[in-house]
């Protein structure tokens, strides 16, 4: 009943963050089973754009660990809504959500900012209050793991353009400076030389888990640094990562509650790490340690779950119209 | 879309109402453990309000007034329940119903000429002496109208409640009729929700006496749904006017308890009085009601550690 009253509560939530960027990410029919199919064109091949993503082109980590580290908050701190602000971070839009991967997306459609998929308008006053330019001018999602020479933004004006993008263009709160240099390195630190062989990932519990895994060892690095802002926005990343797959084990209770209450454990290990608790550090590495057995458990349990594709599309048909004969 | 409405409303009450339904309800005097308040029936006031628009559209006034009237019974305060309410009850020629529906809503928008009119309507039908004293305030509003007053449509509504007591009313002119179309229309789905993310584009300009009339068109269509009311409330906030922000936050919080929007503004609106442990139990339900994380939740924690808004 618990876990019940959890998930109606955390549905409400994220739906209810949907419905203040106007319901706009669908135009009718059931609530569809993930949340970013709210943006995605309803015809997108659910395999293809919901069980994959594109692979990510990261060059290896560079060899100075504080260079590493970096990357690494950045990386993260791509992955977490809450970096943005206003109506995107409410409904639950990451930079990620339009540069799947690093990459594009082009099954973007955000009805109200997109144009075609794959475009968005950023100067809308929907998102913003600072950007707002009164007209509908929609562009397309750049690759940011293209052709450099393809990209408007040179690497060393990154860190300005980035800061005027979450503080104006989604009206984000100022982030911390190690955040705003992990982002700027990570995009850097994107490559199209590094893109591995197969074009798409699998999304895979394991694939989840060691995003958020990730994100958290950042923290920890952050907090080594007695960094505890940008610790605190690395575990939001890592609780986000956990949502995605929540919300693909919504028909197996017990796989979710296990996971509600690693979650909960990540939001109190957020309030020591806000408190200056001097056992932060441990609490997180505790963490990190119990993550894999619940790691385990999920992937065994992950056929019965949307991360089965034929599931998903299953799932995700049942909320599209009949086709005209 | 207005699906898409309603599947958000009945999550928002699955959390709300679990326990509460968990037997099923009823119990019927069978010794069941339900209370009445819990096994009563439950309504969604924008599903409601949904049912009784379409049922208006397809002349069901009576099916319209028992879903109008689920509306009003789960939120008293809404005037557009009450209005709808009014609307069905004269296209049932339940006079006497629409006269005592519009007069709660003259209540809580005293100003709202389309209110008046339909009230003479009801009181012109019921031969009722009052009905002059609402064609009386129609004739002074119109004698008065300029700048954003709608002179046209004022003058059709007094002409209406004119005829009206005089006599004059039409199969073509009734007053149900007249209520339904022109400037007392009910909006469209469509048109609400364009309406809707228009007030936050303009929320987000700081055009905010704009913004109110969107939210106006779109509280029509969907009648009293918490999202609308929460950015009523957050745009009587920016103008000011926090008793009466709370008054739409409270409202939507009654319809929707785990609201996380209302929550977060109600708490901001807390900070901004200075009840910082207010703020704090809002934020507290914030971080009980968002598993995961939800930026609702993180904007008041910044409000609350400084003390104010962290945009300024």
């Amino acid at each position: 009943m618990r876990s019940h009253w959890r998930r109606g509560a955390a549905l409400a939530a994220a739906l209810g963050a949907a419905l203040a960027v106007g319901g706009l990410a669908l135009a009718a029919g059931a609530e569809p089973p993930l949340r970013a199919m709210r943006w995605a064109p309803r015809d997108a091949d659910p395999a293809r754009a919901f069980a994959t993503q594109p692979a990510e082109c990261l060059k290896p980590p560079p060899t100075d660990p504080a260079a590493a580290l970096s990357v690494e908050i950045g990386r993260a701190a791509f992955r977490a809504p809450v970096l943005l602000g206003g109506q995107a971070a409410r409904a639950g839009l990451s930079c990620e959500a339009c540069h799947r991967g690093g990459r594009t997306n082009p099954d973007f459609l955000f009805p109200g900012a997109s144009g075609a998929p794959g475009t968005a308008d950023v100067t809308l006053s929907l998102f913003s209050s600072h950007r707002g330019d009164g007209a509908f001018n929609p562009r397309p999602i750049p690759d940011l793991s293209g052709p450099r020479m393809a990209l408007k933004v040179a690497p060393a004006d990154l860190p300005a353009f980035i800061h005027g993008l979450i503080t104006q263009e989604f009206d984000g709160p100022e982030p911390p400076p190690a955040v705003l240099a992990g982002l700027a390195a990570y995009v850097r630190a994107l490559d199209p030389a590094a893109c591995p062989a197969p074009g798409r990932t699998p999304l895979t519990v394991a694939f989840l888990m060691a995003d958020a895994r990730r994100a958290l060892a950042a923290a920890r690095g952050a907090l080594d640094q007695g960094d505890r802002p940008t610790a605190r926005l690395m575990i939001a990343s890592a609780r986000a990562r956990l949502f995605l797959i929540d919300e693909r084990f919504a028909a197996l209770p017990a796989e979710q509650a296990r996971l509600r209450t690693a979650d909960a454990g990540l939001a109190a290990l957020q309030a020591k790490v806000s408190s200056g608790a001097p056992d932060a550090a441990a609490a997180l590495d505790r963490w990190l340690a119990e993550s894999r057995p619940l790691e385990a458990r999920l992937a065994a349990r992950a056929p019965q779950s949307l991360f089965d594709p034929k599931r998903l599309a299953a799932a995700s048909n049942r909320r599209l119209p009949a086709r005209p004969s | 879309m207005r699906i898409f409405r309603i599947v958000l409303l009945a999550g928002v009450f699955s959390a709300a109402a679990a326990g509460a339904f968990a037997s099923g309800g009823g119990g019927g005097g069978g010794g069941g453990s339900d209370m009445p308040s819990t096994s009563a029936p439950q309504y969604d006031p924008a599903a409601e309000y949904a049912k009784a628009l379409n049922a208006l559209n397809t002349k069901d006034y009576k099916a319209a007034a028992r879903a109008a009237q689920h509306v009003t019974d789960a939120v008293p305060k809404s005037v557009d329940g009450w209005k709808l309410l009014a609307t069905a009850q004269a296209g049932a020629e339940n006079w006497k119903g629409s006269q005592r529906a519009y007069e709660k809503a003259v209540k809580l928008a005293p100003d709202d000429v389309a209110l008046h009119a339909g009230l003479g309507l009801a009181l012109a039908n019921q031969k009722s002496p009052k009905a002059q004293d609402e064609l009386t305030w129609l004739k002074t509003k119109a004698s008065a109208c300029s700048g954003d007053c709608d002179a046209a449509q004022l003058q059709a509504l007094t002409t209406q409640v004119e005829q009206a007591v005089g006599g004059g009313a039409t199969p073509e002119t009734k007053p149900s009729a007249a209520l339904e179309r022109g400037s007392l229309l009910f909006a469209t789905a469509a048109g609400g929700d364009r309406a809707y993310v228009q007030a936050v584009s303009l929320i987000n300009e700081k055009r905010y006496d704009e913004a109110l009339k969107s939210l106006d068109a779109a509280r029509a269509a969907f009648g009293p749904h918490p999202d609308i009311l929460t950015y009523q409330g957050y745009t009587w906030r920016k103008m000011g006017q926090l008793d009466r922000a709370e008054g739409y936050y409270r409202q939507a919080l009654a319809i929707a308890p785990n609201h996380v929007g209302a929550t977060e503004y109600y708490g901001e609106l807390k900070v901004e009085r200075g009840d910082l442990a207010g703020a704090r139990r809002m934020l507290a339900k914030l971080d009980r009601v968002c598993a995961y994380g939800c930026a609702e939740a993180e904007t008041l924690r910044r409000w609350i550690d400084l003390g104010g808004d962290p945009g300024q």
